[in-house]
């Protein structure tokens, strides 16, 4: 829910671009402030984790459209800078699958990282203040989760203009364009009003389809969370006197 | 996912032309159907790139059993016809968008071994991107043994029941658990195994 399922050629190309350039971007700067023998190291790591991040993303929850991502738990493992090569890497195998475009890459790898990426940093910050492992966890990944869906809604703002151009440029070059034309001369508004594309419905729709799914995942991610503590906590880097 | 084995056996044991022609010649041709996925904006066009690669499909004598991954992308579509505010032509526009891209990306990864891809896309991106694609694509296979064993566990202990929703829960966060302690273990065998065999952050292919 938190990344757009979306297919090609339906988002602009400035910002399917822009995605593109961004993430680039921000994988060159972590790419340079990473040491490489470190990074040589994780690698198998990242993969892995990437791995159980594609199979998480196939158990789907079909009446709602909703899959686990595995993102804050990953985010947690790898760290900021890991999570975000991981979530690349995620989203381009996907995509082979056709699960999400190839030109949206770019955008998707945006909003998991900023999910991986918050959630390590709110896991931190809670687990300071709580000192308990599960409500960090699930407010952690609730908390991702959130502000992924608002930045994917964001990006699916960014589009409107280019999804009227998309309803109603049939209208324009029809057989009717002659009668539609005048319609519009003649009342401007009531073509305004017409030509609005509804993101209000859109969100009124992923919002209370997305709380059901942060809930969910939050549950999980604690669950898993609470699970690693017992066998591995040593994969967690909590401080020592934990519960 | 677990048709990605599958996925990977077309790909290797297929005899078909599409299966013998060049994977750089494969690669250009999904550039162009992505090409003119961002482009065409009418419906007769996308209908026409459609049924040329269903056409294909049924060439490359793909089992049809891998066809069902390239409708897999509809239930999201379903969300996206929301925006439109129902309107036939804007839905009808979107779903041939999705499923050209399904087709075009399943039948590449349907018809062209993994590896030959990478190969590819080692010449667009740097090596160590390329190793984490490569190592995320094997590591996959390695979970996907994982689960298997951890799903008789699953069913031992329960596995998933409606009525019972919060011990399916802990049973399927457990399960993942799971997974991902097996799947750093395995990591970490998989580098020292490597680091043996003269790996220095770049996965050598044969022919190179």
């Amino acid at each position: 829910m938190s990344h757009i399922h979306f297919p090609d050629g339906v988002l602009p190309v400035w910002l399917w671009v822009s995605g593109f350039v961004v993430t680039i971007l921000v994988g060159v700067i972590l790419f340079r402030f990473t040491k490489k023998e470190e990074l040589a190291r994780r690698l198998p790591l990242l993969g892995m984790m990437a791995a159980a991040m594609i199979l998480g993303a196939s158990v789907e929850i079909v009446p709602i459209a909703y899959h686990v991502n595995l993102t804050v738990i990953s985010g947690i493992l790898l760290g900021p800078s890991l999570i975000f090569l991981a979530t690349f890497l995620v989203n381009i195998i996907l995509a082979l699958f056709g699960h999400g475009g190839i030109t949206v890459i770019g955008l998707n790898t945006l909003t998991l990282s900023i999910e991986g990426i918050l959630g390590y940093f709110l896991f931190r910050i809670l687990w300071r203040v709580l000192r308990r492992l599960t409500p960090a966890i699930f407010l952690a990944t609730f908390l991702a989760l959130l502000c992924s869906t608002v930045s994917m809604i964001g990006v699916v703002g960014l589009g409107a203009s280019h999804y009227e151009e998309l309803i109603h440029q049939e209208d324009e070059q029809g057989i009717f364009e002659f009668k539609l034309l005048k319609d519009k001369a003649d009342h401007p508004e009531a073509s305004a009003t017409k030509e609005r594309v509804n993101l209000k419905r859109f969100i009124s729709i992923v919002l209370p389809l997305g709380f059901i799914g942060w809930m969910l995942e939050g549950v999980i991610t604690s669950l898993i969370g609470r699970y690693i503590h017992r066998l591995r906590p040593d994969l967690l880097r909590l401080e020592k006197g934990t519960p | 996912m677990i048709q990605l084995s599958y996925l990977d056996y077309s790909a290797v044991e297929g005899k078909s032309s599409l299966h013998r022609l060049s994977p750089k010649v494969k690669v250009i041709g999904m550039a162009f159907v992505l090409l003119t996925i961002v482009t065409v904006r009418n419906i007769p066009g996308l209908l026409l790139l459609y049924v040329i690669l269903l056409g294909l499909f049924l060439l490359s004598r793909v089992p049809w059993r891998i066809f069902s991954l390239t409708l897999y992308p509809l239930i999201f579509a379903v969300l996206f016809i929301f925006v439109s505010g129902f309107q036939i032509r804007f839905i009808l526009l979107v779903f041939l968008k999705v499923l050209c891209g399904s087709t075009g990306v399943v039948l590449l990864l349907a018809t062209t071994p993994y590896p030959s891809i990478f190969r590819i896309l080692g010449k667009v991106l740097p090596p160590f991107f390329v190793t984490a694609l490569f190592l995320t694509y094997r590591s996959v296979f390695i979970l996907l043994d994982v689960v298997e064993e951890t799903q008789h566990a699953l069913y031992l202990r329960g596995g998933l029941q409606w009525r019972h929703p919060w011990r399916s829960l802990v049973n399927i966060s457990n399960a993942f658990g799971h997974l991902i302690i097996k799947g750093i273990d395995a990591s970490e065998k998989m580098y020292e195994s490597m680091v043996l065999r003269g790996f220095k952050n770049k996965i050598h292919y044969r022919g190179e």
